[in-house]
């Protein structure tokens, strides 16, 4: 019950066109091919930013991942497990 | 003294040589008899049974079942609990951020003009008068193909004429020759290369035939064509297209000309013949009114002069009538034609479903918005340019393009908000939805001294070509800025909001 509803809060956002949860596998909440390839490409870079960060300063790690592109804006959150991709589409 | 005398006769047996009869044994072998069993069965008791899928619920918030990670995944619930809040924050915050206002990053070089680069010409076509009646782009965006024929003529011409090829990415590209030249012997009216083929050209010529050529071929380039038989088009053929077939990946013919008939042909390339496989009828009578249309003048036909095709709806297509009608058609209408039989294969069907508003003349070119499903624009004889939704009779917007005729129209592959349109002035408007005044964002001057021009094509692999086709039988490509090629931001937001206007 939770677990939807939390998902729901950030679902209903303003602005949120989408967001998918993956696990360390890759495998994603929702299986159909686009949210497949968001979570796999996303995914990859969420390990080389973090792998970035931790180069730069060993005691340093990655909280927080967002890109900005002419279209929208994703925002992933990472864990040790699971990783949250939102997309949204700025202010209008 | 001598006496005859008989001597028995002496023999010598061989001492190494034995009769191989001696060397003989014979042996026989049999199988045991074998044994045999019958036995019947029979199942004493029936049982039947089905299955079936149950229609999928489309709640958005519900997690489908048929995702891997369910809510009991271990740590999903603690790990969303982590991360809310901040995800939270960080959404709140960026949608009222004003950070990136204005921001735009340069990643690609800046065109700041727009050029023509080429001029393509064949000078014997020229020579005999013909002019562009068609152009189009191969799929992979590097040939294109051009149709000589003639617009102006009133009357019944069997003049010559040819289908010109040059490929543009080649070494040693001559604008004055052409690296292919098929001879036609009518005037070709219209061109499509194939989508998904590269060396596939369908043509409909104004004698009502309709051709398919293989570039590939050595000989004979003519792949399949109609022939003249009773289900050809009796009139000149205004617009080919290639539709998808029934079989997946195969893709049919689809033809439309003044005399009232949208046909769908099938490639049947052993025989070299295009099969008849569908038609349809457009009659005056089975035309949907909406309000004021003009009273019954005239042959019952309605000549078709432009279609369009939509990406978003397989089975819609629009229709441009010689009259001004703007008819939206679908491929899968039931209602039989009104037309008598003349001889058909097939019956004919009446496709129109809803009519648009009419225009002053006839309508000499549509096109769907690639980025609409909702939007095209039509523009015909009275020099304007209209902006209609699919779901209302009049028009959202209404532009003057130019003072004369305009011929062609062709949304921009890559911008939402862009159009160009082909007036009979010799220019080329290219008009922005996005600017505030109704003035073309660029003109492009043809140079043929103000002789029309007929048609217009965007290349659709490079994004920043266009191929404008003219009457003096030349073609120029036009490579345009990066003003008019590149997406800029919010502009799907902004024709969204244009097609959601009601007009008044």
């Amino acid at each position: 019950m939770q677990f939807e509803e939390t998902l729901k809060r950030i679902q209903t956002h303003k602005g949120v066109i989408g967001t998918i949860v993956v696990n360390a596998e890759g495998k994603t909440t929702l299986d159909n091919s686009t949210t497949v390839q968001y979570a796999g490409l996303l995914h990859q870079l969420t390990m080389k930013a973090r792998s970035t960060v931790r180069d730069i300063d060993p005691q340093n790690d990655l909280t927080f991942l967002r890109i900005r592109s002419k279209k929208h804006e994703i925002m992933v959150a990472p864990d040790k497990e699971y990783l949250l991709i939102v997309i949204q589409n700025p202010s209008e | 003294m001598f006496t005859d005398e008989t001597l028995d006769a002496l023999g010598v047996e061989s001492l190494w040589r034995k009769s191989q009869q001696f060397a003989q044994e014979s042996r026989g072998c049999q199988t045991r008899p074998v044994h045999t069993a019958e036995a019947e069965i029979q199942p004493l008791l029936n049982a039947d049974n089905g299955t079936q899928t149950d229609p999928q619920d489309h709640h958005i918030y519900q997690l489908p079942p048929k995702g891997e990670l369910q809510p009991e995944s271990p740590g999903l619930r603690d790990f969303l609990h982590r991360v809310e809040d901040m995800v939270v924050k960080e959404l709140a915050s960026n949608a009222k951020s004003h950070a990136f206002d204005g921001f735009d990053v340069n990643w690609e070089d800046q065109n700041e003009t727009v050029s023509c680069i080429h001029c393509l010409q064949y000078p014997s076509a020229q020579e005999k008068g013909l002019q562009v009646t068609s152009i189009s782009w191969s799929c992979t965006g590097s040939v294109i193909a051009c149709a000589f024929g003639r617009v102006d003529d009133g009357d019944w011409s069997t003049e010559k004429s040819c289908v010109c090829t040059w490929n543009l990415d080649r070494r040693g590209l001559n604008p004055k020759r052409p690296d292919m030249v098929i001879d036609v012997a009518r005037p070709v009216m219209s061109l499509s290369f194939h989508p998904s083929q590269p060396s596939l050209i369908a043509g409909g010529l104004y004698s009502g035939e309709v051709v398919v050529w293989d570039t590939n071929r050595t000989q004979d380039l003519i792949l399949a064509q109609t022939g003249m038989s009773t289900d050809t088009h009796r009139e000149p053929v205004y617009q080919v297209a290639w539709v998808p077939g029934p079989r997946r990946g195969e893709m049919v013919v689809l033809s439309a000309g003044s005399g009232g008939r949208v046909l769908l042909w099938t490639v049947d390339s052993d025989e070299g013949r295009l099969v008849l496989s569908a038609g349809f009828a457009l009659i005056r009578q089975q035309v949907p009114h909406n309000s004021a249309l003009s009273k019954n003048r005239g042959s019952s036909n309605v000549g078709v002069t432009s279609l369009a095709l939509s990406p978003w709806d397989l089975d819609t297509f629009l229709v441009g009538s010689e009259s001004g009608l703007v008819l939206k058609c679908s491929f899968s209408a039931q209602t039989l034609a009104a037309a008598p039989p003349d001889g058909e294969s097939v019956t004919l069907r009446a496709p129109a479903q809803f009519s648009f508003s009419p225009r002053g003349g006839p309508v000499h070119s549509l096109h769907c918005s690639p980025f609409h499903r909702n939007l095209f624009v039509s523009v015909g004889t009275d020099g304007l340019a209209h902006l209609h939704s699919l779901l209302q009779p009049d028009p959202l917007l209404s532009l003057r393009v130019s003072d004369s005729y305009v011929f062609g129209v062709r949304w921009s592959p890559t911008r939402p908000l862009l159009f160009a349109a082909a007036t009979g002035q010799g220019l080329v408007q290219i008009f922005d939805l996005g600017r505030k005044s109704l003035r073309p964002a660029a003109t492009l001057d043809q140079l043929t001294g103000g002789q029309p021009v007929y048609c217009l094509e965007f290349n659709p692999r490079r994004k920043d070509l266009l191929a404008v086709g003219n009457s003096d039988g030349s073609v120029n490509i036009w490579h345009l800025s990066t003003e008019l090629t590149e997406q800029g931001p919010r502009e799907t937001a902004k024709l969204e909001q244009l097609a959601n206007e009601v007009a008044e």
